[in-house]
């Protein structure tokens, strides 16, 4: 009877693992850029919405952007009104914290790239989208038409991209398992090394 | 919210704890017989997967930490038992981080070793079952409270923003140092029934 208590609490353990789809313990932001609107959520991975979490929106030398909170759903948004890449920072004020990117490349090229890079080869790179205006003709302004074609596929492949942040952050079984046999072999090492010694002598 | 992740606290602490588990992790292997192994992979593993079981309080969340029974149970092992399970839930999971593991496993395993020193003694004279369900539960109380005021301090030495927050950091540990309580309470009966050479026997024969 007692030789079974080891293996079922291991057992338990596993099972209890194993069935818990997504139970893991750390705070994640996940943003998207629909158009100039950067939306985004801030949750502990398989434990609901990080709720008045501050976030904070800086660009990548540090420089602070725009400060909020999330609301009751972990969610929050804001209005991008430069072409930069946005960092947004999020803490629970509990030690927990993260971090998010979302690149230049993905917010319309109608903003207005930050004034440091005016002048450069940026502002030469807004020049050459400028040529297309010109040809307004029945169907309208193409450049206008790229805006909203490019912020209607943002709007289709966000969900995509939260699903594959989602499907990144769970705890498979393997992971699991991978962890116990860490254990096991460093378990079986370290009782290799031990036993070495004792029996050496012994001959 | 045991796993503090990187970038969060301040260099001195990050070292100080870190030297501090290094010297922990040092007299452990040093005192761990090898046919104490088995038990303490066996804890390891449960230590690493506890970590999955996922209680959202307030604001924050939190999981079992077992400081309690792993000090009972393994004594001064439970200090690499911590630290390989942290490992292995930073490579696997993600919880915590790399730079703040002497941090966490300080964090979790000081505890586990005050738990070993002061309960584990009258835990072993103890022969009414009542008073062995108490002393386990006052083990698994005792881990999460002083785990918690540790976490509190690592972040309180850090940075001066976090000093708000530290009161309701230590409050959301509240319920689970009840459920740890009630688990450590059933485990340490049980195997007070029928493996009671498992706890704590070894430190007696190390002191």
């Amino acid at each position: 009877m007692r030789k079974w208590l080891v293996p079922a609490v291991m057992i338990g353990a596993l099972t209890a693992a194993a069935t818990s789809p997504a139970h893991a313990h750390k705070l994640k932001v996940f943003a998207t850029a629909v158009g100039e609107r950067i939306e985004g959520t801030v949750y502990f991975v398989g434990g609901g919405p990080a709720r008045g979490a501050r976030i904070l929106v800086e660009s990548t030398d540090g420089k602070p952007i725009e400060e909020l909170t999330a609301d009751d759903a972990g969610a929050f948004a804001i209005t991008a009104k430069v072409r930069t890449d946005h960092v947004i920072v999020t803490d629970s004020a509990d030690g927990h914290s993260a971090r998010t990117i979302i690149p230049a490349s993905l917010l319309p090229a109608s903003l207005p790239l930050p004034a440091s890079t005016l002048g450069t080869g940026a502002a030469e790179a807004r020049v050459s989208t400028a040529p297309a205006a010109p040809q307004e003709g029945g169907t309208g302004d193409p450049a206008a038409m790229e805006a909203s074609i490019a912020q209607a596929v943002a709007r289709q492949v966000a969900p995509l991209r939260e699903q594959l942040s989602a499907y990144e952050d769970r705890v498979r079984l393997r992971d699991v398992l991978g962890g116990f046999g860490y254990i096991l072999g460093l378990a079986g090492l370290f009782a290799w090394l031990r036993a070495r010694r004792p029996m050496g002598g012994g001959r | 919210m045991a796993h503090i992740p990187d970038g969060v606290l301040s260099a001195p602490v990050l070292i100080g704890a870190a030297a501090a588990t290094a010297v922990g992790v040092a007299i452990a292997l040093k005192r761990l017989d090898s046919d104490r192994i088995p038990q303490t992979a066996v804890l390891t593993a449960v230590f690493f997967v506890a970590s999955l079981v996922h209680i959202p309080i307030g604001p924050t969340s939190v999981h079992p930490l077992l400081s309690g029974l792993m000090g009972l149970v393994l004594g001064w092992a439970a200090v690499p038992a911590v630290l390989v399970g942290l490992v292995l839930q930073a490579a696997f999971f993600g919880f915590g981080g790399i730079t703040v593991l002497g941090v966490n496993t300080f964090n979790i395993a000081l505890p586990a070793l005050v738990i070993a020193a002061v309960i584990g003694p009258l835990l072993q004279t103890a022969v009414n079952p009542t008073r062995v369900a108490l002393l386990g539960a006052l083990a698994g109380a005792a881990g999460v409270v002083l785990t918690a005021v540790l976490v509190c301090l690592s972040l309180g030495f850090s940075a001066q923003e976090y000093r708000p927050a530290l009161t309701i950091v230590l409050a959301s540990y509240a319920p689970l140092a009840a459920v740890e309580a009630v688990l450590t309470a059933a485990a340490v009966s049980l195997l007070r029934r029928v493996k009671p050479e498992l706890l704590s026997v070894g430190e007696a024969r190390h002191a």
